[in-house]
């Protein structure tokens, strides 16, 4: 058993007793009832499980949450789908995806959301130049499995959102 | 009779829980007194080495010494290139957007059966066991050039004492453990490395 | 519980259940319906000014909206906690099955229930006939009927229960076997003969057709999978003529006509999953005091599973059979038609009525997904096929087709049916003789998957078709023109489609697309080391099953918000905006609430129905409809890319409606308009711009007034309607407001201001006539693809660097979603052709062990995502309905890309899929 406490969009959460071998995705769907975060495979192959980890250095990263503990996530900053929007109000990359139809189940929107979220931060800290952006979105996005939409959409909205914004997150702005 | 004890076996084989069967099937270290009645200790020697190369040419070894930049996972008939498509990236430990860390954690995770070690990371390139023979694998480990710089002392001790190296003996639910324990591969190459560390001929 | 203001709408069914929806009115928690009515009041509606669909925003959110998002505590008057089950199941199909080993669930991983066959026994539970092939369990003492088979439903009171009881059972299995019988043996599922001989004249009559003379069957089965046809004779029964004319298609092809290239050739395809992201899954709760049993679940055949849960449980003893019913359907993340017709709506009411009072969640993971789960039947086909040399034109084909249908029949003969209507493809074949069988066996249940048999067999003719292009030295465009069926022209099973076969306008895009221009030069320009090639090809697909059924409920209100809710399924198709968007041609603007997958808001109109409409003759039907509440059907299945024309359909006349008998007089009321003004009539000359009214020199109205106008002045402003199509649309005629009104509809209620809905009495219903159950399909879209290949020579990696797929699909109702669709569906097509195999029996998914990563599907860097082009083609008049195109959208690039394999490395494959290693070794 672990004495788990951590933060979720911004909210703190515990102490709760968890067991060791309990998922992050069953603590966060059964145990708190977000179901945002979906579950597809329960063996990190398609992501629509991956929540966005906020690292201690000002990194973030996605990371699975079907085949990691709950209890590893202890003492961390997590952000899931439902802490995107505040009060209503979508992202950019949200308004982007809605605007561009990329989803068309749904299913696996909430690991792109997160996916591209974590990728429009880095940009904005390291940003890449023009003609590494499409590669940049491919390596980003391609652990994400969709099985409706061929992924064009998403990759345009994503691209869309960086070009509509070139100057914080492409080293050559036009 | 005979046809009913087989297939009374291959039901067993069958049928029994996997870590079991692994477990059973998952093979054995000799020892290095198993090799006194070599004479000759070059032949010894590089006899000592073949037998310490059913672990190193393990898939539980092999799967992160890739001889290119995508690791593989499973064992035998379930053996295939990692999936999802990971890369080794600048250092080793995936790419920006895809880290080794992000799936697999500081130890297994059974219930998922996800493997994990606090520094999960490819072998580097000059430490490629795929596809080579245990000769070639010799002359690798024996290469400061290939080998991270290491003396023979050095090798032994690595390969008798780091966790990430003991994780094949312990890999979690749903994966074969590498032969015999560490501790016995450790005997191995210290044997080996006593009788002037010969390399075998294949 | 606290239960406020439900309004129950009731419809009983043959067992005396009652069966409903429960309409929850919102109350401190949102409900389940306030969930899925999209898009709701939300602050900013995208889909409003077509910016979006209208689950967008709940979507991109992560708002509650699939079957397994729903807890206990998310629905209102439920109890508060989850309970959950797992279904246990077999990984063996050859050995007597001699029970559970539960020992291991010890302590708190002890299940509070163990439900089995002798449990079903012993209550009386009835399977519903499309499941009643196999028991829900199989009991001790048997041979497991499938590879995946359940043997029982364990039960647990908490979460936490069966979270460590699911892991202990999977580690080692609690499973027991006995002696090895080998795989139960079942006759085959069915099997048809279709023969077709044009006449000399193309424009007179046939000499013999299915549609003529009925569909052919054998007279008995040797070995059980091999049909004995009738004996052949001219002037027999439809099962001896076709094996008359049959013979001599076949004997015309065996015959050395130096005249003649014949080719004969097998193409084999695996078994497939349709891995929609989500599992199956859902949650229910019997209330033992109420008699009520709830359910939510997500399926693309709402009606149908709540009829199989109530027929389940009609006849249940000791307090198993509920008073009513309600089934609540979600959003589906995902279908593809693996979630039409599954049992698990019937094992989710299982461990709710085994844990009464209890809500209880029953969901697969992936594993059991894989194990269970609806696949698409590997098929084997050998097809023979005669072309004239000098002309290139197909003289005749025969094709037979054996389809795994593994251990439930499910849709298995109707699969190979619309398969075999498939085998002509784009073509106009003058001869064809084709049978089907589908087999039993001990594989993972086979039913609907996107092409339903279709991306089968024209993918063998397609490749077909190439190969005859090279064999005969003509372009391959050009042979595919000169074959192409034109408008007007019959199918192999002798009828025509409806409205303009537009193959010459698709293979002109084809044929002038760079891609295919550039194809030689591109080859030449080939890099060391790797290999270029092009493909192409060209099909047609059915859309409707020949029974569908539409059925909406519209309302607009004082302030000129619309309300629609109708009984097709969401899985991704956007068929909610669809909905919307469609209306809107004739209500000028976007509802603002969209509730799909309804199945009981329409029961004001009394629907009755009878005899299965597949089978009833045109007496039966004539008498059945007499009773003026009599349809051949009442609801459909959202599947065989119904969403855009069938769905849609009822929202389109029920709009209508609105606006002539609404909308229309409160403008003309507005406008100083009399109603004896000639002008009155001229409702069609009205068009709406930027959301307003306008006619002529007239001031625009807003749908806003005219809505106040239409509910001031009681007009009609709701109209409830039903209709059904076996290929053509019922009609009637109807009353409205003292005016006829002719409809392709066959039932209708309207309600006037804010009134409740009244049912109008019809006249002059005509339905479809029964003969049109013999057609194939009368409704078809086409769809053509090319893609140009490369090919390293070293490693036999493929990497597509581009592709083009051009579509007509009438009035497209949502064209963003369209094209969406068509790189979904190439997405798929690249998964079936080159990376997704299922081994059919214990290697396969039917052992529990197939997930992702074994099983590959398509990932961005698998789809050329930056030069993927795609095109809809105009439709061919401004008012042409929409026309189905989700399934035919993934079948040309399968034939392309094998062509184009060809092209590069001069190997033809003969099977699916196409792997990595098995090009290295073609090029080695």
């Amino acid at each position: 058993m672990t004495t788990l406490k951590l933060t979720i969009n911004g909210k703190a959460y515990g102490p709760t007793e968890v067991r060791d071998d309990l998922s992050m995705n069953d603590y966060l769907r059964e145990y708190l009832g977000l179901t945002g975060t979906k579950f597809g495979c329960g063996a990190a192959q398609c992501l629509s499980c991956a929540v966005i980890v906020d690292e201690a250095d000002g990194t973030s990263r996605t990371t699975p949450t079907c085949v990691i503990p709950a209890a590893f996530f202890n003492g961390k900053t997590v952000r899931t789908i439902e802490g995107h929007a505040k009060a209503g109000e979508l992202t950019e990359l949200q308004k982007a995806f809605v605007t561009h139809f990329s989803f068309q189940c749904g299913y696996c929107t909430a690991g792109f959301v997160n996916e591209g979220q974590v990728l429009l931060e880095r940009l904005a800290k390291a940003p890449v130049s023009r003609a590494d952006l499409d590669k940049t979105i491919q390596e980003s996005l391609n652990g994400h499995l969709c099985r409706c939409t061929g992924y064009v959409k998403y990759h345009e909205a994503v691209r869309d959102v960086i070009l509509a914004d070139a100057k914080r997150y492409l080293s050559n702005p036009a | 009779m005979m046809t009913k004890t087989v297939r009374t076996l291959s039901l067993c084989l069958a049928f029994a829980a996997l870590p079991a069967f692994a477990a059973e099937m998952a093979g054995t270290l000799a020892a290095p007194s198993s090799f006194a009645s070599i004479s000759d200790p070059a032949a010894r020697s590089a006899a000592y080495f073949t037998e310490a190369a059913k672990v190193m040419m393990h898939p539980r070894c092999v799967n992160c010494h890739p001889a290119g930049d995508r690791p593989s996972q499973g064992e035998g008939a379930m053996s295939r290139l990692h999936q999802p498509p990971v890369t080794r990236g600048a250092d080793g430990f995936g790419s920006v957007a895809m880290r080794c860390a992000s799936c697999h954690q500081k130890a297994n995770f059974d219930p998922g059966h996800m493997p994990g070690h606090e520094h999960w990371h490819l072998a580097p390139l000059s430490m490629a066991w795929q596809g080579k023979t245990a000769s070639q694998i010799c002359a690798q480990v024996k290469d400061p050039a290939r080998n991270g710089n290491r003396n023979l002392a050095q090798i032994v001790e690595h390969m008798s004492k780091d966790t990430l190296v003991g994780w094949a003996w312990a890999p979690g639910v749903g994966r074969q453990p590498a032969p015999g324990t560490q501790a016995e591969l450790g005997a191995l190459l210290e044997a080996w490395v006593q009788t002037g560390a010969a390399c075998p001929a294949s | 519980m606290h239960i406020t203001r439900r309004e129950f709408i009731k419809t009983v069914t043959a067992s005396g259940i009652v069966l409903g929806v429960a309409r929850l009115s919102t109350g401190a928690e949102p409900t389940f319906r306030a969930r899925e009515t999209l898009p709701g009041a939300v602050g900013w509606n995208p889909s409003a000014v077509g910016k979006g669909r209208i689950d967008g925003l709940a979507k991109v959110t992560g708002a509650k909206l699939y079957a397994s998002d729903f807890r206990a505590a998310d629905m209102p008057g439920w109890p508060e906690k989850t309970s959950h089950a797992l279904l246990l199941r077999t990984p063996d199909a050859t050995h007597v099955y001699a029970g559970l080993d539960l020992g291991a669930l010890v302590g708190s991983m002890r299940p509070v229930a163990v439900v089995t066959a002798a449990d079903v026994a012993r209550v009386n539970l009835r399977l519903p006939d499309f499941f009643a092939d196999a028991p829900l369990f199989c009991a001790v003492g048997k041979t497991p009927h499938y590879l995946g088979q359940a043997v029982a439903l364990l039960i647990f009171d908490t979460f936490d229960a069966y979270d460590q009881a699911r892991v202990a059972l999977r580690e080692k299995s609690p499973l027991k076997f006995g002696r090895e019988t080998g795989p139960v043996v079942a006759k085959p599922y069915g099997s048809n003969r279709f023969t077709r001989i044009a006449g000399a004249d193309p424009n007179g009559p046939d000499v013999f057709s299915p549609l003529l003379a009925g569909w052919a069957a054998p007279t008995s089965y040797k070995k059980a999978e091999i049909p004995v046809w009738a004996p052949a004779m001219k002037a027999g029964n439809a099962n001896a003529q076709a094996t008359y004319y049959g013979e001599r298609i076949r004997a015309e092809l065996a015959a050395a006509n130096p005249d003649v290239l014949v080719l004969d050739r097998t193409f084999t395809t695996q078994s497939v999953d349709p891995m929609f992201l989500e599992p199956e899954g859902g949650i229910a709760w019997y209330d033992p005091k109420a008699r009520m049993l709830e359910l939510v679940v997500g399926v693309q055949s709402p009606a149908e599973a709540a009829e199989s849960v109530a027929h389940l449980l009609g006849a249940a003893k000791g307090g198993f059979k509920p008073a009513s019913i309600n089934t609540y359907c979600a959003y589906l993340g995902g279908g593809f038609g693996g979630r039409d017709h599954t049992p698990m709506p019937l094992y989710i009411a299982l461990a709710a009525m085994f844990y009464p009072g209890h809500a209880v969640r029953l969901a697969h993971d992936r594993f059991q997904q894989f194990q269970a789960g609806i696949k698409r039947h590997s098929f084997k086909m050998r097809s023979v096929v005669g072309f004239d040399k000098s002309t290139g034109k197909i003289r005749a084909m025969a094709s037979d087709q054996v389809l795994d249908g593994g251990g439930m029949a499910n849709f298995s003969i109707n699969v190979a049916d619309v398969a075999a209507g498939a085998t002509c493809g784009i073509y106009d074949v003058p001869r064809i003789d084709v049978t089907t069988i589908a087999l039993h066996s001990r594989g993972v249940t086979a039913g609907s998957m996107r092409g339903y048999g279709t991306l089968q067999t024209m993918t063998a003719l397609e490749v077909l078709i190439d190969e005859a292009a090279t064999a005969l030295k003509i372009d391959p465009i050009e042979l595919r023109r000169r074959n192409a069926l034109k408008t007007g022209g019959r199918t192999n099973f002798g009828n025509t489609y409806v409205g303009p076969v537009r193959t010459p306008e698709v293979l002109d895009k084809l044929a002038t697309h760079p891609i295919w221009r550039d194809r030689a030069a591109e080859k030449s320009r080939a890099p060391a080391g790797t290999l270029i090639g092009t493909g192409v090809a060209c099909v047609t697909k059915d859309y409707g099953t020949g029974a569908d059924c539409t059925q909406t409920r519209i309302t607009i209100g004082p302030d000129g918000r619309i309300s629609i809710d109708s009984d097709v399924v969401e899985m991704g198709t956007a068929v909610g905006t669809a909905l919307a968007n469609r209306a809107a041609m004739s209500l000028g603007a976007v509802a603002t609430e969209v509730a799909v997958a309804r199945i009981d808001a329409y029961d004001v109109l009394g629907l009755v129905k009878s005899i299965d409409p597949y089978i009833i003759t045109q007496q039966q039907q004539d008498a059945a409809a007499r009773n003026p509440r009599w349809v051949p059907e009442t609801s459909s299945v959202s599947s065989a890319s119904v969403g855009a024309h069938i769905g849609t359909h009822g929202a389109n006349e029920a709009a209508r409606i609105i606006f002539r008998f609404g909308l229309w007089p409160a403008a003309l009321d507005l406008w100083g308009i009399a109603a004896s003004d000639a002008r009155a009539k001229q409702w069609q000359s009205a068009k709406w711009a930027d959301g307003k009214l306008t006619f002529g020199s007239r001031p625009p109205l807003s749908v806003a007034d005219l809505a106040a106008k239409a509910h001031a002045r009681k007009g009609v402003t709701g109209a409830v309607v039903h209709g059904f199509n076996r290929w053509e649309w019922s009609s009637a005629t109807f009353t409205v407001d003292g005016e006829a009104y002719s409809s392709e509809i066959d039932a209708l209620a309207v309600r006037h201001g804010d009134g409740k809905f009244v049912r109008l009495t019809r006249r002059n219903v005509k339905f479809p006539p029964a003969t049109n159950n013999r057609f194939s399909t009368s409704y078809t879209s086409l769809c053509g693809t090319v893609v140009r290949v490369e090919i390293d020579r070293a490693t036999g990696n493929l990497r597509i660097a581009k592709a083009y797929t051009v579509i007509e699909c009438g009035t497209p109702l949502v064209p963003e979603v369209v094209i969406g669709q068509m790189q979904g569906g190439f997405a798929m097509g690249v998964g079936y052709t080159l990376l997704e195999n299922l081994p059919l029996y214990e290697d396969g998914p039917g052992n529990g062990k197939w997930n992702l990563g074994q099983y590959v599907v398509a990932r961005a860097s698998d789809v050329p995502v930056g030069t993927l082009e795609t095109e809809i083609l105009p439709p061919v008049t401004p008012t042409d309905a929409p026309k189905g195109m989700a399934e035919v959208n993934m079948i040309p690039i399968v034939p392309a890309l094998l062509s184009a394999i060809y092209d590069a490395t001069g190997k033809r494959f003969e099977s699916l899929p196409v792997t990595t290693a098995m090009l290295k070794g073609a090029i080695a």
